[in-house]
């Protein structure tokens, strides 16, 4: 009767021990971590971070242990991932080989691609950015432009442009989606591969792109007449689009989908004190039953992943809730705070408080606008 | 679910789709004693009462699997308050009374020692189908202990204020004046908050009742044909059936983690949270079940007020979205900041 599945997860006895664990480890590690760091931390980038993430087992910890993998459980990477969040720890660095890179390499790289790459990402060390986005393919990812040719030789030639790459600057690796083949009007998603390319090869410039807040962290790539060996090729050529959707449910499955504001609850509790306003209780209360629900949701998505199904659709409805969440606590709080309260202050509450009320609307852009996820579900509705 | 659990929702899925349009016939008619004496049979009162107490020995997951069809079909039958009622009455050691029982979160006034027992006088009030009940339970503090109170019906010691909520199921007031009782002290999880746990029902109920609107507006953008096509082809329709699903999925799935939760025991937070998130819902819910049915859905011959206005109804009872969140407010507030995460993870960590 049911028209989504959001099955209860019954966590592994013993999880309690390996959050403390995380817990102790965060403790030492984030003492000195000023408050507005702790917000979105999955878009802070801290190299140093990440290799002592690694060293404690806590990179690509489901992984095969001959790819420096650890094999423990990916409700174990779940909790890891939440921990990781509520308290704020700089992740960016290798958060997209660990969620969706990595991944794609076990499920569709080749041997040698796998053995080059994923050791060194389980030490923290080689990072991954997204290429999908162009400047003329958003939403609509199935237009990208950017082509492969294939040269004599068997390599290929890539031109094109990808943009909103993040940390593109920073990373050692890029997934690009490209045309290898020519369209077909009447199947726009085939012809489409993905390529797994070194960042420093010859022909690929790349350039930061300033966010609203002055932040460099997204860029353009361009691929000028670059040239890569065929080994570069991920998966299967033409398969790209059906790879790349399912890398898209990884990317939209997990709990940074609704805790990215998490931080400003947090100070908001700190400077409402034990004894708060009626109208402070009463936001309280409301996030509070939200942030409840929505892990609960996304538990359950982990869940069912954890036991091999696609929850595609319930990713797509705790992402579309959760970021409407994430989206609407900082101009919530903007709302209820006391008037003696500016905006130039400089406490904890109000950078955390101003971070998100200016980074927030992306939320419900990257890894899928809004509109994008409601059509999804809607299909799921039998609507479409 | 557990093949149990699975076999118990069906047979209560067959029971009420035969059921036909109850909803429209109680408005008319009142209580349906042939359809309570269904319910009886398939033994649902008894779901939380233990299997050597004569019941069925569920938990509180067994629940939500009843009651989400009541709420799906619109039952105006107190099979919730009966469930409750019955576990009540076998924590506190009483036999179960017979005929239709229901349950008292509001209770005020007296209960004192007789020659014989106990002698209760003062009001119940909104009670769910008081004036069908031949039983209430309630809890009321007495010589410093919660003691359950059972109260038989009908009496000369009572008299009865009839009311009923938006949909036409009996809220009625309770008058009780030296009327002999039956008491004694209880102190279980479920006794502990008798308001809590009716809560938990109405959040069980709403899961079905959300269910229901979202199906009939899916099913009637398809069906509804303007400007050449189906409505549910506009995208703009699309977006709000999407959002109305997406809460209502929000709803079923905080109503079974605070199902789960109360089976284990005290569940203060989790059923706030859950009563909360589902009131929030309805307020979406009921507005985009309307907007997409547009006229039709507001006739009263239209079934899909049947689901609507107990929604509007249940969003008040046991705690509106204030009340809850004040109690949860507070609650988070007291422990602060350096334990919110804490407390939230401990809860799920706990059952492992
Ligand atoms: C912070 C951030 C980081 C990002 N990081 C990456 C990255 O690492 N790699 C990468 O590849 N991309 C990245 N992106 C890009 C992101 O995936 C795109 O922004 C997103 O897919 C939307 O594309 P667009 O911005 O071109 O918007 P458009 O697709 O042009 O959409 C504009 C608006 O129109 C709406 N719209 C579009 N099509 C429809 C439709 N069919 N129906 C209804 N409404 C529609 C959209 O929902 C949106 O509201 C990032 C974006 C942000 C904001």
């Amino acid at each position: 009767m049911q028209s989504f599945s959001f099955d209860p997860v019954v966590l592994p006895p013993g999880i309690g021990e390996f959050r403390a664990q995380i817990r102790a480890f965060l403790k030492a590690e984030l003492v000195s971590t000023p408050a507005v760091k702790k917000a979105n931390s999955w878009a802070v980038y801290d190299a140093g971070f990440s290799k002592k993430l690694a060293a404690q087992g806590w990179v690509g910890m489901v992984w095969p242990k001959r790819y420096g993998g650890y094999e423990r459980s990916s409700i174990e990477r779940y909790v890891l991932l939440e921990e990781l969040l509520a308290a704020g720890a700089p992740v960016g660095a290798h958060w997209i080989a660990d969620r969706q890179s990595g991944p794609a390499l076990l499920k569709f790289g080749s041997e040698e691609q796998r053995q080059k790459y994923l050791p060194g990402m389980a030490r923290g060390e080689v990072y991954c950015c997204i290429g999908m986005s162009e400047p003329n393919a958003g939403s609509d990812l199935a237009s990208v432009r950017t082509r492969a040719e294939r040269q004599p030789d068997g390599r290929w030639k890539i031109n094109g442009q990808k943009i909103w790459t993040t940390q593109a600057q920073r990373c050692q690796l890029i997934i690009a989606l490209v045309r290898s083949a020519p369209v077909d009007e009447k199947n726009r998603q085939a012809g489409l591969s993905q390529f797994l390319i070194e960042l420093n090869t010859p022909g690929i410039r790349i350039r930061p792109i300033v966010d609203l807040i002055g932040e460099t962290h997204f860029n353009e790539v361009f691929f000028e007449d670059c040239i890569v060996g065929a080994e570069c090729l991920l998966g299967v050529e033409g398969a790209g689009w059906a790879q790349c959707t399912g890398e898209l449910s990884l990317e939209r499955s997990g709990p940074e989908r609704y805790m990215s504001s998490l931080a400003l609850f947090l100070e908001l509790l700190r400077v409402a004190g034990p004894n708060p306003s009626e109208v402070l209780r009463q936001v309280i209360g409301r996030t509070a039953a939200e942030v409840w629900t929505l892990r609960q949701m996304s538990l359950s998505v982990a869940g069912q992943l954890a036991q091999g199904k696609d929850p595609t659709i319930e990713a797509a409805i705790v992402k579309d809730l959760g970021n409407s969440f994430e989206q609407s606590l900082p101009v919530l709080v903007q709302s209820i705070t006391d008037s003696g309260v500016r905006l130039e202050d400089d406490s904890d509450f109000v950078q955390v408080l101003t971070y998100l009320l200016q980074t927030s609307p992306s939320f419900s852009m990257r890894g899928g606008t809004r509109e994008i996820l409601r059509g999804i579900i809607a299909r799921g509705l039998g609507l479409r | 679910m557990s093949e149990q659990k699975q076999m118990l929702a069906d047979a209560v899925i067959r029971l009420f789709r035969d059921a036909g349009d109850i909803s429209s016939r109680a408005e008319r008619e009142g209580f349906s004693s042939a359809l309570w004496n269904q319910v009886e049979e398939l033994g649902l009162p008894l779901v939380l009462v233990p299997e050597d107490r004569g019941g069925v020995g569920g938990d509180w997951e067994d629940v939500l699997a009843v009651l989400h069809p009541v709420g799906y079909y619109g039952i105006p039958l107190p099979i919730g308050e009966a469930m409750l009622a019955s576990r009540l009455a076998t924590d506190a050691g009483f036999d179960l009374p017979a005929g239709v029982s229901t349950v008292a979160a509001e209770i005020q006034g007296q209960l004192s020692r007789s020659a014989d027992g106990y002698v209760f006088s003062g009001t119940l009030k909104r009670v769910p189908w008081g004036r069908d009940a031949q039983s209430v339970a309630a809890v009321l503090e007495f010589e410093g202990r919660p003691h359950l109170l059972l109260l038989l019906l009908p009496s000369a010691a009572a008299s009865v204020h009839a009311a009923h909520n938006l949909s036409g199921e009996p809220r009625d007031d309770l008058y009780f004046e030296a009327a002999a009782v039956q008491a004694a002290p209880v102190a279980s999880a479920d006794a502990a908050d008798v308001h809590e746990r009716c809560a938990l029902l109405r959040v069980a109920q709403i899961t079905g009742a959300l269910e229901a609107a979202l199906h009939r507006s899916i099913d009637y953008a398809k069906e509804r044909k303007q400007f050449g096509r189906a409505i549910g082809q506009f995208q703009a329709v699309q977006q709000q059936l999407a959002l109305f699903g997406s809460d209502a999925a929000a709803v079923a799935c905080a109503a079974r983690a605070a199902c789960q939760a109360a089976a284990r025991g005290p569940a203060s937070f989790q059923i706030a949270a859950a009563k909360l998130r589902a009131n929030q819902a309805i307020g979406l819910a009921t507005g985009t079940a309307h907007q997409v049915h547009a006229a039709i859905g507001f006739t009263h011959e239209y079934a899909l007020r049947h689901a609507t206005q107990r929604l509007w109804s249940w969003r008040s009872e046991f705690g509106n979205d204030r009340y809850w969140a004040e109690r949860l407010g507070a609650a988070v507030a007291a422990r602060g900041a350096e334990n919110f995460w804490a407390d939230l993870t401990e809860r799920d960590d706990a059952a492992a």
